[in-house]
This record gives C-alpha cells, structure tokens and sequence, in this order.
C-alpha cells in the first residue's frame, strides 16, 4: 500500500518536476516535514560571487555562464569547506540564486560535485517571466529574493539565521530588510513604500506583504556576510551596523563565526587548508586577512589569539598530519601572533551610530548604481 | 609572493595618496603584498574607505616619521621608531623583499645605507632619476632617460662608476624593457681623454666591457636630448645637473605663465599648441614613471617624488614589484662578479712586457 502511494507521488511529481525545469512552473521548498524538529540555525547563500566565481559584466561572460558545465565553474576558495563545516544536523542550508531555473541542473551538479548538501535551492524563474512580458522582475533582485527568503523561513523558522551575500548586487539592502522584517523593526507599511521603490510588480507586492505577515518573526538573523567580490570598499557598508560584515575571503567569514561561536577552530583550519590547496592564498595572505579583520574590529585580537592557540591543539590532535607541504605548526602560529603584534597598541576605531535604515533610499541609490555600471559596460 | 615594504607616512601628500596609490596597487599586483609602515589607527582609517585586496595589504605600525624639511641624520637619531626606519628594518630582517617611499630622500637613503647591505662587487650605491628626453627608448617608447647617482655618492672613484654603469643598464634593461641601454659618462667633452682622471680612467674601463653598451662620453647637452639611456656621472654632479634641469623645466613653465598673461597673441599662439603641449605633457608625465630606484643594495627601493599622488605611488611599487620579478638585484650582482673576474684575469695574466723580460 505504503508502496503504492510513493509511486503515485512519484507519478503525480514528474509533470511538476518537469515544469519546474523548463521554468514554467516555481520551485517550491518543500519546507520540513511533519512533526520535525524546527532547525537550530539556517545559513542562506547566494550562488553567483558568493559561492561561485561568476562573471556576468558582459553579454560574453553571461554567455560563457550559460554554457560552461559543473566542472567549469569554480567555487571561491573556502566557500565549500565552509558550507560543509556548516552542514550539521540540526542546521539548515538553504540556497537563494538569482541564476535562472533553467541552470539547476548544472548547478546542482556542481554543488555535487564540491560535496556540499543542502536543504533548499531556489532558482529565479526568468522565463515565467519572459512570457508574462514581466520584463522589470529580470533584473528585479528585492522583489524577488526577498519573499524565497521569507517562504523558506514559513516552512522552516530556525532560531538563528546566517546570511552570505555579495557586493555585486543588492544582497546587503535585501538581507538587511528581511533581517529588520523579522524582528519587526521594519513595519507592513515601510515594507509596501520600499516594495514601490523597487517597482515590483502590483500583485507580487501583495504576494509579498502576505508572505510577511505570515513569516515567523524574531531577531533571528545575528549574521550578514557580504563577500567583496568588487573589492568595494568595506566602510560603505558600515551603514548596515555590525550585524553585517564584508569580508574579503571566507578565512575572514570563519574567523568571525569562529567568535560567534558557530565553528570549531579545528573547522576555521579546514576553510584555511582548502584556501591554501587552491593556490590562490598562501599563509602570508591568511595572516594578513586575520589582521585586517581585527583593524575593522571585526573580530578581536584576543579571539585571534585564542583561535591560534585552539588551532595549535587542534594541529597536535593530527588535523595536519600528512601535510608536509607546511611548516611546523608553531612557526604558522608565530606568523600569525606577528601579524596580530604588528597593529601596535591600536584599536580600532568605534563603531558608527546606528540609525534606522531608510530602505527607500538605499534602494533608489542601488538603482542608479547599477544604471552608472551599466552606462560604463560593467552590468 | 614579493613583500613591498612602503613607508606611507613619507610624502607631501601622505598618508592618503600613499595608502590610496598602495590601495590601487594591490588590486593590479595579484603576486605582491603590500606593507604599509606608518601609523596603524591612521591606515586603519583609511583603508576600509578603499577599494583594495584586504589580503594582500597589510600594516605595520610605526608610531613617528621625517618630515619632508628635516635634517636626515638628525631626523633619524631622534626618531628610531619612524616609518623609514622600519620599513628599511623590515627589508633588512628578511620581512619585505623592497621599498617605496615618497618621504624625505636623504632620509630614506641613510635608511638604507645603515641598515641594508650592498652586492657582492658593488662598492657604492647609486641613487639614480628620470629625465624625459627628445629620443625614446626600449620596446615601450620609453621617453625617460636614468641618470646616476644624483646624490647618494659624492665622491667617487672609476670603479664606482664601472659599478654605477652595471647597475643603470641593469635597471633600464628591466624597466624600460630596453635590451641594450645606451651607457655614456656625463663629461666635458665627447673624447676619451677630456674631464677628471676618474671619467678617464672610467671610459678605459668601460670600453673594455663587453656586457654593457657604452658610447662613450656625452655632454651635458645631450641629456635632454636623450642621446644616452644611461647617464653615469658622480653624485655630486648628478645633483647639480638634475637641479639645474628642474629649474629650467619651472623656468619654461613660468615663461609660458608669463607669456599668457602678458599678450594676447602669445596667449592665442599657446592656445594654438595647447594639445601638443598636452600630449607633451602626458609623454613626459613623471607620475607614470612612479619613482627613481636606489641601486647597489641586496634589495631594491624606489624612490618617489615627493609631491607623488596616488597613481604615482602604485607606479612606484609596480616599478618596484618589476625590479623583484626580474631579478634586478641578481642581475647586477651578476655583471658585477663578471667584470671583476675579468679583471682578475687580467691582472693575472702575464703582460707582453712581463714576458719579454723574462
């Protein structure tokens, strides 16, 4: 019997399945399944110069992203270590792409292939678009992100949420606005103003507003990390508060959620040894990450030190046996103590007053960001 | 990796230009890391308002610097603990692998003088600097011409200048990517036998030589003219030449100020040329060039110009970044080492007259 209702599941599934992969149907989460336990903490992840190194500042480089097969596409060093540290069993990893449905195939298979598990993976679904003649919701980044956020948080509510962004698009404003939505910070009717801001579509800003009197509210997301993959300067986003934390490289990201309390040393030593392996970091450029981090005040020196100490245990108990590639231990630990030393007696400067941010704004000066890159060829 | 030590406080528009020009730098040098030696919380303030490599920048605090107008030794004796002096320690410790400053040039080059140690064969070091010039040069059209030392060796001696030409030719041949750099000693007059004895008996050296492409003697005229790559002189008259080529370019200018202001048609007649002047001004634009290297240590440093900006000081550490790349300072030593096992042999094989006598 049991039998025979899977199959006809199965059955009633591939039409569904099929329509999601050709774009005319959306990708659903399917949230947890009944009577399970909601998820301590859910770490969400854009793809594109988050996870993945993706060029897309021209029609060739979009071109190039469409064709290029799993093996093609390259990963940021450190970012599958860490979202494997961050795989545990009572965490959530739910990833939100802007890449149109029609790659998950070939994105699911990269993310096979680079042995990161996940929970949700939600595709922007361009060609329903297209064919509504929708053409503002193509590019449109808020009015689509924001309610896959919210309806995977509906099927799914952790008491703790982790987000990584990037500097290309709006990831900082949109994180930030479901972060403030969550914790009531942000009102229904602030939440509309900002929806005609972003010139969504009529009925999807009802979809939204609903979306968000229904999510699960609480001060929920204690962590934003916005990857600079455009090197823009990180005191731009000092407006967001210390919530939010640019990082150049995911060493910097493992640091902070090492302080945080989120990964084990012996887990930061894993993101840094997949860095090193890449060819793309040595130990000179880890030093100097970590100390650049302590002079935005990011993360202390006392954690520092403290993780280099643990890392030391750590490297005893054998996670780097096998690796005659680096020096001793003690020799990597002293470099980094340098590193920290070589600050002086400086501190860094205090954080800024935060200020409610006026979301209205902030997305007003994206759009006119993003029609002075376009002016300059940049996407 | 190449560690580019750079002292960020040194410079009339430090620390600003310099951190931005290093800011720059880092995002165009994927093989470097650049160290700031300055002030921490003052670079720590400025950097995050910067696109930049976090990994790739670091700091290195130093709590004092020379002022531009201050007396070097002095300047350095009082203040231990300035960014030049750190910054020329950590080169020296092994910490960095080269240095750039746009700080007080005295300064920097006792810095060095005191802390780093010359190549094997090199007897004096050669601080060297850009003159632009009617003829180009190299694979890149290069307009500028070397000329060493400016300063660094007052008094010297034929063989510090067989060493100066070694390391000038070195230099041009990486920088400007010029194969064979004209060499010439600057005298007063072309022959062989005209100025002092130690031009003399420098051009009997170096037409010996067969690893540089010495010309001969120039004269002070045909600097500007570009007729050699590499002009060799003492520091003392390297000084006073450079000077003197200074305020006749400020000359130039101000006569064109003059000119402007005074008649209607002068003014119509430098509006006429005003694109050429441009493009003058951009073939001869020192700031391309970045900065001036000191030659003759194990390790290279390039000296900015004081009143550098940020594309300077990203040129500069390029330049420097060039030097390390290529292997400037193996280079020389090389030269070096042949020239004096040559004369070695020279001096050992046994003369016509040797024999004879016999």
């Amino acid at each position: 019997m049991g039998r025979r209702q899977s199959l006809l599941k199965r059955l009633t599934g591939l039409p569904i399945e099929l329509g999601e992969r050709i774009g005319l149907l959306d990708h659903v989460p399917a949230g947890l399944p009944e009577g399970a336990k909601p998820p301590k903490h859910t770490f969400r992840w854009d793809l594109d110069k988050t996870y993945l190194r993706t060029e897309f500042d021209s029609l060739a480089d979009l071109a190039k992203s469409a064709i290029e097969t799993a093996a093609d596409k390259q990963a940021y060093p450190g970012a599958t270590a860490l979202l494997r540290a961050l795989k545990q069993e009572d965490h959530r990893i739910c990833i939100v792409s802007g890449s149109p449905t029609q790659m998950r195939q070939v994105l699911a298979a990269k993310l096979a292939l680079d042995g990161v598990a996940y929970d949700e993976f939600v595709l922007k679904n361009n060609l329903k678009n297209i064919l509504k003649g929708r053409f503002r919701a193509l590019r449109a980044q808020v009015p689509y992100k924001l309610p896959a956020m919210m309806r995977s948080r509906i099927g799914a509510a952790a008491a703790s949420e982790t987000l990584f962004g990037d500097d290309a698009e709006a990831d900082a404003i949109i994180y930030c606005l479901y972060a403030d939505l969550l914790a009531e910070r942000v009102s229904l009717a602030d939440l509309e103003r900002v929806l005609i801001a972003t010139r969504a579509y009529e009925d999807d800003s009802e979809r939204i507003l609903d979306l968000a009197r229904r999510v699960p509210k609480g001060d929920a997301v204690n962590r934003i990390f916005i990857h600079l993959d455009r090197r823009s300067p990180p005191l731009g986003f000092s407006r967001f508060g210390p919530r939010l934390v640019p990082v150049y490289n995911y060493f910097q990201a493992a640091m902070v959620l090492y302080e945080d309390r989120v990964l084990s040393a012996r887990q930061v030593i894993y993101v840094a040894l997949e860095m090193l392996d890449s060819g793309q970091y040595e130990l000179g450029h880890l030093a100097t990450s970590v100390q650049d981090i302590i002079r935005r005040g990011r993360v202390t020196r006392e954690t520092a030190l403290q993780l280099v100490a643990e890392a030391n245990d750590a490297a005893i108990s054998g996670v780097l046996s096998g690796r005659d590639d680096l020096p001793p231990f003690e020799q990597i630990a002293e470099a980094f103590r340098a590193r920290v030393r070589e600050l002086g007696t400086m501190t860094p400067p205090p954080p800024e007053p935060i200020e409610p941010l006026d979301y209205v704004r902030l997305v007003d000066e994206e759009h006119e960001n993003r029609r002075d890159r376009r002016k300059k060829g940049m996407a | 990796m190449h560690r580019i030590v750079v002292d960020a406080m040194g410079g009339d528009h430090a620390p600003d230009e310099i951190v931005q020009g290093a800011a720059e730098a880092s995002l165009a040098l994927n093989q470097a890391e650049i160290i700031l030696v300055g002030d921490a919380a003052v670079l720590g303030r400025i950097l995050p308002k910067l696109r930049h490599d976090g990994a790739r920048v670091r700091v290195h605090h130093a709590p004092t610097y020379v002022e531009m107008d201050e007396k070097p030794a002095e300047a350095l004796a009082a203040k231990p603990e300035c960014s030049i002096a750190i910054a020329a320690d950590l080169v020296a410790r092994g910490e960095g692998d080269a240095m750039v400053s746009a700080g007080n040039t005295g300064a920097s080059v006792l810095a060095c003088a005191r802390r780093w140690t010359l190549l094997e064969g090199v007897r004096r070091a050669a601080l060297a600097a850009v003159y632009p010039t009617e003829l180009r040069r190299g694979e890149k059209d290069d307009p500028f011409s070397l000329i060493l030392d400016v300063g660094a060796t007052v008094d010297v001696t034929a063989e510090d200048l067989v060493g100066f030409a070694v390391m000038g030719s070195a230099y041009a041949k990486l920088v400007s990517s010029n194969r064979r750099p004209r060499v010439a000693l600057l005298s007063n007059g072309t022959e062989a036998g005209k100025g002092p004895k130690e031009i003399v008996a420098a051009h009997a050296a170096l037409v010996e030589t067969t690893e540089l492409n010495f010309i001969g003697n120039i004269e002070g005229l045909d600097i500007p003219r570009g007729v050699a790559d590499v002009v060799v002189t003492s520091g003392f008259v390297g000084n006073v030449v450079l000077k003197m080529l200074e305020g006749v370019s400020d000359t130039v200018v101000r006569l064109a100020r003059y000119a402007h202001k005074e008649r209607l048609a002068w003014r119509l007649g430098l509006i006429a040329l005003s694109s050429a002047i441009d493009q003058l001004k951009s073939v001869t634009d020192w700031q391309q060039y970045g900065g001036a290297p000191l030659l003759g240590f194990t390790h290279p440093f390039i000296k900015a110009h004081g009143r550098s900006n940020a594309r300077a000081v990203t040129n500069a550490i390029k330049v420097a970044h060039k030097a390390l790349a290529g292997n400037l300072c193996g280079n020389i030593a090389r030269t070096m080492a042949e020239l004096d096992d040559r004369a070695g042999k020279r001096s050992r094989a046994p003369s016509a007259s040797d024999a004879t006598s016999g």
